[in-house]
């Protein structure tokens, strides 16, 4: 047997042992490579900071993901929350995931320091779970009550501050739709093309192909992609956090993919030359 | 009586439902109550589809449990699990109006779910590892293509892509924002117009996949 096909007819253990020996060097030594801004993060961080934000406006945070998505969607995220709430704008949190309220306490806990400041119905308000897939956002542009009659705690929205006079679309001036499959598409269907309402998305990487081609027409006004989003936003807001340290295991992880290529390859190559 | 309220009632809301939602969408959408009272049935619908898929899964593990079929210990894990999480969520809610107010119920979320939610998508890292050697050959032109491509953007999604060469990210970004946009925006025209087919179909009773499990006509 060839030492090409040795290669070839590998146990696939011995990839998983390969990549978790490299995956642990950045963890024992981190490596920390400079990192660029993609355009649609910089669009993003400046449709939620400076003059695009004003003191008061009332955005939407919508947690499209759950648990196996937090390394990828909650530090942008934390960022945008950080960002919103330092503009003195007012956020309402809301989620189509079973697992919104684990998330909404994660949130808490990161940004645990801006949150400090904020006064419970007045500056953020936690709606939780929502079902109902697309109806239920196109509801939620006209009557939110119809929705949510209460928040997560029980409290009906009209004893809520914040929510006194929000009710529907025209009240909100932005949402952030953070997901791992389509909610970002059905704030797009249902509140951007119809009312021009800002939205933008903080998606997992795979969304990136999708989602890009509506920043791109403006119809998102601008995109996190994964884990290296949330690593270039807390860039931008000059907080280092969880997105970055996961940028060197990253960096690992893709470089191994790539070398397993270039060998798979190699293989293939060699094995055509002896053939011809 | 039985084939009228499974066809006919059916195709007959589907097509009045789907008149009044183009017709509010188009002519009166911030001003039409009638539409607004519909989609709060969806929702309503849709809240109550979701305790029938609850009590869909627990006849289904129930059955597999009772029958002893094939693996039917992961059913009597679910059940109990279900029972557990339900139990313990309902005391919470009765005890203080949050189910979270529970000692086990936290627990369980905190200390089971969350670890083994947090490791179930990274952990596909480890097969795509292996599987880029196994199954990511060049065996023709078009294949070498896509993985030049992909091996571009790989290294342009990686910091340490721009550290080797910053050619990496220059040529990556062009594959992101140039390369792929054409294809997925016809993707996305494409799949609309299917859409707009498609909902032409249900409403002229030609597509009936999801009118009482039937066919194709």
């Amino acid at each position: 047997m060839s030492f090409t096909e040795r290669l070839a007819n590998m146990d696939r253990r011995v990839f998983y042992w390969i990549l978790f020996v490299a995956l642990m060097v950045p963890f024992l030594s981190p490596i920390g490579f400079p990192l660029s801004i993609a355009p649609n993060t910089q669009d993003l961080y400046d449709g939620v900071t400076g003059d695009s934000v004003a003191p008061g406006d009332i955005w939407i945070i919508n947690f499209g993901y759950g648990v196996s998505a937090w390394s990828e969607c909650a530090p942008g995220v934390t960022v945008v929350t950080k960002a919103l709430f330092r503009e003195d704008a007012r956020i309402i949190f809301m989620g189509p995931h079973y697992d919104v309220e684990l998330t909404m306490n994660k949130l808490l806990e990161d940004a645990g320091a801006d949150f400090a400041g904020k006064v419970y119905g007045e500056d953020y308000v936690f709606l939780g779970y929502i079902t109902g897939g697309e109806s239920a956002i196109t509801q939620l542009a006209g009557d939110m009550r119809s929705v949510y009659p209460q928040d997560h705690h029980g409290t009906d929205l009209d004893d809520i501050p914040m929510m006194a006079d929000t009710n529907e679309w025209q009240d909100i001036s932005g949402v952030l739709s953070s997901d791992t499959g389509d909610w970002g598409s059905y704030f797009l269907r249902q509140w951007q093309v119809p009312y021009d309402v800002p939205l933008a998305q903080i998606g997992i990487s795979m969304l990136g192909s999708t989602g890009i081609p509506y920043w791109l027409a403006g119809n998102y006004f601008g995109m996190s992609v994964g884990s290296r989003g949330g690593a270039e936003l807390e860039k931008l807001i000059g907080e280092l956090g969880e997105a970055t340290t996961a940028m060197d295991s990253i960096s690992v992880s893709h470089l191994m993919i790539v070398i397993a290529v270039i060998m798979a390859n190699i293989g293939v190559i060699t094995d055509r030359g002896r053939e011809s | 009586m039985s084939q009228v309220l499974k066809r006919e009632v059916v195709y007959a809301v589907t097509g009045l439902v789907t008149v009044l939602m183009f017709v509010e969408y188009f002519f009166f959408a911030e001003t039409w109550s009638l539409a607004e009272t519909i989609r709060t049935w969806a929702v309503i619908v849709y809240n109550i589809s979701l305790g029938l898929g609850a009590i869909q899964l627990l006849r289904q593990h129930t059955l597999n449990l009772q029958r002893k079929r094939t693996n039917y210990g992961y059913s009597a894990v679910v059940l109990a699990f279900f029972a557990i999480m339900f139990l313990t969520g309902m005391m919470g809610y009765l005890a203080t109006g949050q189910q979270t107010d529970n000692g086990i119920y936290n627990w369980l979320f905190v200390n089971v779910y969350t670890p083994l939610g947090a490791t179930l998508y990274p952990i596909t890292g480890f097969y795509i590892f292996s599987a880029a050697y196994r199954a990511f050959r060049a065996r023709n032109i078009d294949a070498a293509l896509m993985l030049i491509a992909g091996c571009f953007v790989i290294l342009s999604n990686a910091p340490v892509g721009e550290a080797i060469w910053p050619g990496f990210a220059t040529i990556g970004e062009w594959f992101k924002f140039t390369g792929q946009i054409p294809g997925m925006r016809t993707f996305a025209m494409v799949g609309a117009l299917g859409m707009i087919a498609y909902g032409f179909r249900a409403l002229l009773g030609k597509e009936k996949g999801f009118y009482a499990g039937g066919g194709d006509e």
